[in-house]
């Protein structure tokens, strides 16, 4: 129990003082740094290059990740992807059999409480599309039914989209994207007119809204037609028959899932522990997917922040050992005057925190520099610094400088005093 | 240690001291049984050649090193076997190295320097002590002057500052006009002469026969032993004649 209260005793006293000392050994460190600048910039260029590089790249991956995610949310979080997958890994070749159908569709619309909405969604052929003498090709073509829009978030807002009945008959109407549009060299006013397409007719009776890009990928370079239409037209592309589905509320997704799964299953008549022959993408499953992607990403980068950081961190310990070298007087002189271990020793580790601080600090400013300038840039998303990235470079290079200044500062308070004095 | 009249007055007592280096595998015996007794207020200086060990026996009574064997009481504390964070604090209290190489800091200016001290005793009034120790060496004007603005003889007397901030019970120089020219040595040596009167105990090590004869007691070493230990009368004699005021003595 005494000798608990000597520690505490012990440790509170050295609390204390080095408080009283800190502020003295800062501006001694202070006075140090700014006697040998250029000796001082160069040595914390290491820190100064790790610190910046680190909170540009994780500001831009972070601005890049926000920026996807709000992509992600806009698109809708409720709604899945059901595709046809080939349990083997074979790409089917040539005409194979369709693994999903309207039939498929119908049942789930039937059988699964916890769906409320359904698409067939197909992947036509890239068209090219004319209106008088302006032709926009290579424009992606999407078969859809009229809950597509409700599902996806993307709604038309000139004229209208089309309805049950337009997919009965696999009428010849289309849905322009902005972009499309803009190529076309066209206004609103082409809703009622009509655009040739493979070779056919179709009559323009809307336009969709400005989704802009991600991720350089145009939203609004694309045109949507009856899916009915599309499979009339390119039998083949039955194959990649896909479906749409939206969940009552973003909590029933997983029940909707496994829904799915169990209609679809007994559909195909698969034997338990036969593979499904369909898979189903959640949204929010590619959310989380994408959260980890940004964490592996950010922990890839935080392995290179603590290399450079050794690197850097080396180049102090370095220097640090040249400064006590070349100070060895100075060290036998505040030792004849009452200075002891510990006092040299929390002097020259200051100067080496104080040191990696600064090259942090400058590191810090250098990098808003750069996402300032990145972000100058006409394409590019939203991007800030965040501040627990400050906060924790600036920590990181302050521990730097305790790490790597703590062998010179035992080296420098380990002297002894009359040697000291009578170094040269 | 029964009359504590006496104790005080004898401010050091070393009792057969002896030091002995090694070096490589030969062992040096610097010091070979050193006894001596000095009071308060005495004015000595310690002589002798290379090698006689005066160096050693400096360094010994400064509590910047320990005795190899015998005992070291300053100022009635046994100080012989002490550990280096507890040397330090005495060297920081009681004791007021001069160098030869006056040893200031480089970019600091004279006022912080003569602060240092006290920065580590963790004394109040630091400021107020620090110009008091300038005044009295005569540089107040100079107090924010760095060391490369000042001349020789300004640099020693901050460093003379420097030691006498803590008003320590001892002022230990080491050769301290060897890097001056004879006329600012003299004024290096009044300056002592002066502080000695108003009562402060120096300890000069020097191989000046000229230094030597100001002060009241005459120490020499040879070969790691007292050779003679003789009181100065001429040094005795000149105090009388020594100026009155700091003002004269630097002047």
């Amino acid at each position: 129990m005494r000798s608990v209260i000597h520690i505490l005793v012990v440790a509170a006293t050295f609390v204390r003082e080095m408080v009283a000392g800190s502020a003295r050994n800062v501006a001694t460190a202070f006075v140090q740094i700014w006697a040998n600048k250029g000796r001082s910039i160069l040595t914390t260029l290491g820190i100064i290059i790790a610190v910046t590089s680190t909170i540009t790249v994780v500001s831009l991956v972070q601005g890049f990740g926000d920026h996807m995610t709000k992509t992600f949310r806009g698109y809708g979080t409720q709604y899945m992807v059901v595709r046809p997958y080939d349990p083997s890994g074979n790409h089917r070749h040539g005409v194979g059999r369709v693994t999903l159908d309207m039939g498929d569709l119908e049942a789930i619309r039937a059988e699964c409480p916890h769906i409320h909405r359904s698409t067939p969604f197909v992947y036509a052929r890239d068209g090219t599309i004319t209106y008088g003498l302006e032709t926009a090709e290579e424009v992606p073509v999407r078969g859809v039914s009229e809950q597509y829009q409700t599902i996806r978030n993307f709604f038309v807002d000139t004229g209208r989209f089309f309805g049950p009945i337009d997919i009965d008959s696999a009428a010849n109407v289309i849905v322009l994207g902005r972009t499309v549009l803009k190529k076309l060299e066209c206004d609103d006013s082409i809703v009622g007119q009509y655009v040739e397409m493979y070779g056919e007719r179709f009559l323009v009776i809307g336009i969709l809204e400005s989704k802009g890009s991600n991720m350089g990928d145009d939203q609004d370079n694309t045109v949507m037609i009856p899916y009915s239409t599309a499979t009339n037209m390119f039998p083949s592309q039955r194959r990649y028959f896909q479906f749409l589905v939206e969940a009552t509320s973003e909590e029933d997704i997983a029940a909707a899932d496994w829904e799915m799964t169990r209609v679809l299953r007994t559909r195909h008549r698969l034997e338990p522990g036969q593979p499904n022959d369909f898979r189903i993408s959640r949204q929010d499953q590619t959310l989380r997917e994408f959260d980890r992607f940004r964490n592996i990403a950010s922990g890839v980068l935080g392995g290179i922040v603590s290399i450079s950081l050794l690197v850097g961190g080396i180049g102090i310990m370095n220097i640090m050992l040249v400064s006590v070298t070349e100070r060895t007087r100075e060290i036998g002189l505040r030792k004849s005057i009452g200075g002891r271990r510990r006092d040299i020793m929390l002097q020259f580790l200051t100067e080496a925190v104080v040191l990696c601080t600064l090259g942090g600090a400058v590191g810090v400013s250098l990098a808003y520099v750069l996402t300032y300038i990145a972000s100058l840039h006409p394409n590019m998303v939203p991007i800030s610094v965040p501040y627990w990235t400050v906060i924790l470079a600036l920590g990181c290079a302050a521990g730097t400088g305790v790490v790597f200044g703590i062998i010179p500062a035992f080296k420098a308070a380990i002297l002894h005093p009359i040697e000291a004095l009578r170094h040269e | 240690m029964s009359d504590n009249g006496k104790t005080s007055a004898k401010l050091i007592e070393l009792t057969n001291l002896e030091k002995i280096y090694r070096v490589g595998t030969e062992l040096i015996r610097a010091l070979r049984g050193v006894s001596l007794t000095i009071a308060e207020n005495e004015y000595v200086a310690i002589m002798g050649p290379s090698g006689s060990g005066k160096s050693t026996l400096m360094n010994i009574i400064g509590c910047l090193d320990i005795p190899t064997s015998g005992t070291y009481s300053l100022r009635g504390q046994d100080v012989s076997k002490l550990s280096q964070s507890r040397l330090a604090r005495i060297r920081g209290r009681q004791i007021g190295f001069v160098f030869q190489t006056f040893e200031l800091l480089p970019r600091t200016t004279a006022l912080k320097n003569v602060q240092l001290p006290l920065m580590y005793a963790q004394t109040s009034n630091k400021r107020k002590r620090a110009m008091h120790a300038l005044e009295l060496v005569g540089l107040t004007d100079r107090a924010a002057h760095r060391p490369n603005q000042l001349s020789g003889g300004q640099k020693q007397r901050v460093a003379i500052a420097r030691a006498l901030a803590q008003e320590p019970d001892i002022i230990l120089a080491d050769e301290p006009t060897g890097n001056l020219d004879s006329k600012t040595g003299e004024e290096i040596m009044n300056i002592f002469d002066w502080l000695n009167d108003k009562g402060q105990t120096i300890i000069v090590v020097t191989h000046e026969k000229e230094i030597a004869a100001r002060c009241k007691r005459v120490i020499r070493l040879l070969d790691g032993r007292i050779a003679s230990d003789e009181l100065n009368e001429r040094g005795l004699r000149t105090s009388a004649e020594r100026p009155t005021s700091m003002a004269r003595a630097v002047s």
